[in-house]
């Protein structure tokens, strides 16, 4: 109880600067972090579905229909499409045709194949 | 050979070494330092001049001029290799800040204000030359550029407004001025305590070189205290730390309803975007405030080299080697500036509380914004207020404390991402605290 009578005396006698600084040290804090968020959350997506809308334009698709695929795209769903690409890929070599074929060879003549090697000539 | 070598060796150690040191030392500081040293007198018989050799080679040694405060400190990072070591707790940092404590308590024979040029207080050694990068500012922006390059800001793009959650956590910082001024210190040392709060261990180093570095002058024309070496070693404990401090906070202050919440999926951000954030970011936040530019300027530039897609080699080195080097630099310079005689004070004891004090200040009031948020956001997209604590900037464990802290809630709601953005919103955010400090008080 004394200590915070004590506390409570000193934040009295506190230089007026120091709550100068909180005051505009936390105001600036949220005012910059506020300034990016209004300029990142509409100032820089209304530039960009801008574009995006003028390239639709120009291919022949609906603006809108544009503007929905691209806000309805999310990191995992990348990420899925990724996942089944990479693995589409991977797995190619997998299918097979499933018919094993020799290749006949003829030649006229191969000791490897000779018929005299290969008996006991007694 | 070997053993003439080995003698020859010894008897300059223990004869010309300390001589030449000596008559050097002197002449720089013009100090007569002669009294506090056994001197060797060629007139004595060869075997006294050989006992007055060893009594000078014995005052030269650590067992000598060791004391208690050095021992102490010995043991201080000691503790920090093993905790490094033994439960992973920052090694990168912890290992080199405990090397260099060890290297900075090596009692030096600093009688009559000897200077052998070896401590890092020492003018002309090579720690000190090192020292100069903590001293002038220098580390800290190049920290800062390797953390940019390493930086996505993908989710803080993709959700915007967790940048106000960065924000929230850095009351941390300004309360912790208040308590700091309260105590009795002066308001540069307030300043450079108070930033302890925003857990960034760069920022520590370059707010306390610049506001208590020992060297400026108060008002009243007397010096502030050299506060570097505590102010870094508390502010890299605690980030160290953050695994253990905060998850009590955090279940303090939710009930298990919030913890539940689960959050839309980030969307993908294009790449135009991502190079656009670190451009105007820059901008905008250094128009704001420019005392924030050494550091705010090296993070988005970083950013940029990475963003950019064309600068690869670039961003590799800032975010690989070069950062690995001043992390070195800056964690074994810290580490070695923790002089017994420095670090032991009753100040430091007070900036250790206040630093607790700050941390827990910081995530409390990341995690209540966050539930204030969401009094006003519709149902379907309210934020989980367990990433608050990410708005303090220890990049990334306080992301990962809310991952954690969100699975024990529930096993398949993962926080990473989203906590990501307030993380990385609080580096921005420490930074932006720092520059108005500097600004008022620098």
């Amino acid at each position: 109880m004394m200590q915070t009578l004590l506390l409570a005396g000193a934040a009295e006698s506190l230089d007026p600067l120091a709550w100068t600084i909180v005051v505009v040290g936390v105001g600036i804090v949220f005012l910059s972090l506020l300034i990016v968020y209004i300029f990142f959350r509409y100032i820089l997506t209304f530039i960009l579905n801008f574009k995006l809308k003028s390239f639709a334009r120009k291919k022949g698709i609906d603006p809108a229909e544009a503007l929905t695929a691209k806000t309805i795209q999310s990191g995992e769903v990348n990420a899925a499409i990724a996942m089944a690409l990479y693995r589409y890929f991977n797995e190619l070599h997998d299918v097979e045709s499933g018919v094993i074929t020799i290749k006949r060879v003829s030649r006229h003549y191969s000791p490897w194949s000779s018929k005299l090697y290969n008996m006991n000539n007694l | 050979m070997l053993a003439l070598l080995v003698i020859t060796s010894l008897a300059w150690l223990a004869f010309v070494k300390p001589e030449h040191d000596r008559q050097k030392a002197q002449a720089e500081s013009g100090i007569e330092i002669s009294a506090a040293l056994p001197q060797y007198q060629p007139d004595n018989q060869p075997e006294e001049g050989f006992l007055e050799g060893l009594k000078q080679f014995w005052a030269f040694t650590g067992f000598r001029n060791v004391t208690s405060g050095h021992l102490i400190m010995i043991m201080v990072g000691l503790i920090f290799i093993f905790l490094a070591i033994r439960y992973e707790y920052e090694p990168l940092l912890l290992i080199p800040i405990g090397t260099g404590i060890l290297i900075g308590n090596i009692p030096l024979f600093t009688d009559g204000g000897m200077n052998l040029q070896v401590g890092i207080y020492q003018q002309g050694s090579v720690l000190n030359y090192l020292y100069f990068g903590v001293l002038k500012g220098v580390y800290p922006p190049l920290i800062f550029l390797g953390i940019g390059a390493m930086t996505d800001f993908s989710s803080l793009i993709s959700n915007p407004r967790l940048l106000l959650l960065g924000a929230a956590a850095q009351m941390g910082i300004f309360i912790t001025f208040i308590g700091a001024l309260l105590l009795g210190f002066a308001p540069p040392e307030a300043g450079a305590i108070g930033i302890i709060g925003g857990a960034d261990g760069p920022t520590a180093i370059f707010i306390s070189s610049r506001l208590a570095n020992g060297m400026n002058l108060l008002a009243d024309g007397t010096p502030v205290k050299n506060l570097i070496g505590p102010i870094a070693i508390a502010a890299y404990s605690y980030m160290a730390l953050v695994p253990v401090i905060q998850p009590p906070i955090m279940r303090l202050l939710t009930n298990k309803k919030e913890r539940l919440i689960r959050m839309k999926p980030p969307r993908a951000v294009t790449k135009t975007e991502k190079i656009l954030f670190p451009i105007f970011g820059l901008l905008l936040t250094c128009f704001i405030s420019p005392s924030a530019l050494p550091l705010l300027g090296m993070l988005f530039f970083g950013n940029i080299l990475k963003e950019s897609g064309v600068t690869k080699r670039l961003a590799e080195t800032a975010r690989t080697s070069l950062i690995d080097i001043v992390t070195i630099m800056i964690g074994l310079t810290v580490g070695a500036s923790t002089q017994a005689d420095v670090f032991l004070t009753k100040e430091s004891i007070l900036i250790f509380a206040l630093g607790a004090t700050a941390f827990a200040i910081a995530t409390s009031s990341g995690v209540l914004f966050a539930k204030t948020m969401n009094l006003f956001l519709p149902e379907g997209n309210k934020i989980n207020p367990l990433i608050g604590n990410s708005g303090v900037s220890a990049v990334p464990d306080s992301a990962r404390v809310s991952e954690v802290e969100g699975l024990k809630a529930d096993k398949t709601n993962h926080l990473l991402m989203h906590a990501m953005g307030p993380n990385v919103a609080g580096v921005i955010g420490s930074a932006i605290a720092a520059g108005i400090l500097l600004s008022y008080l620098g």
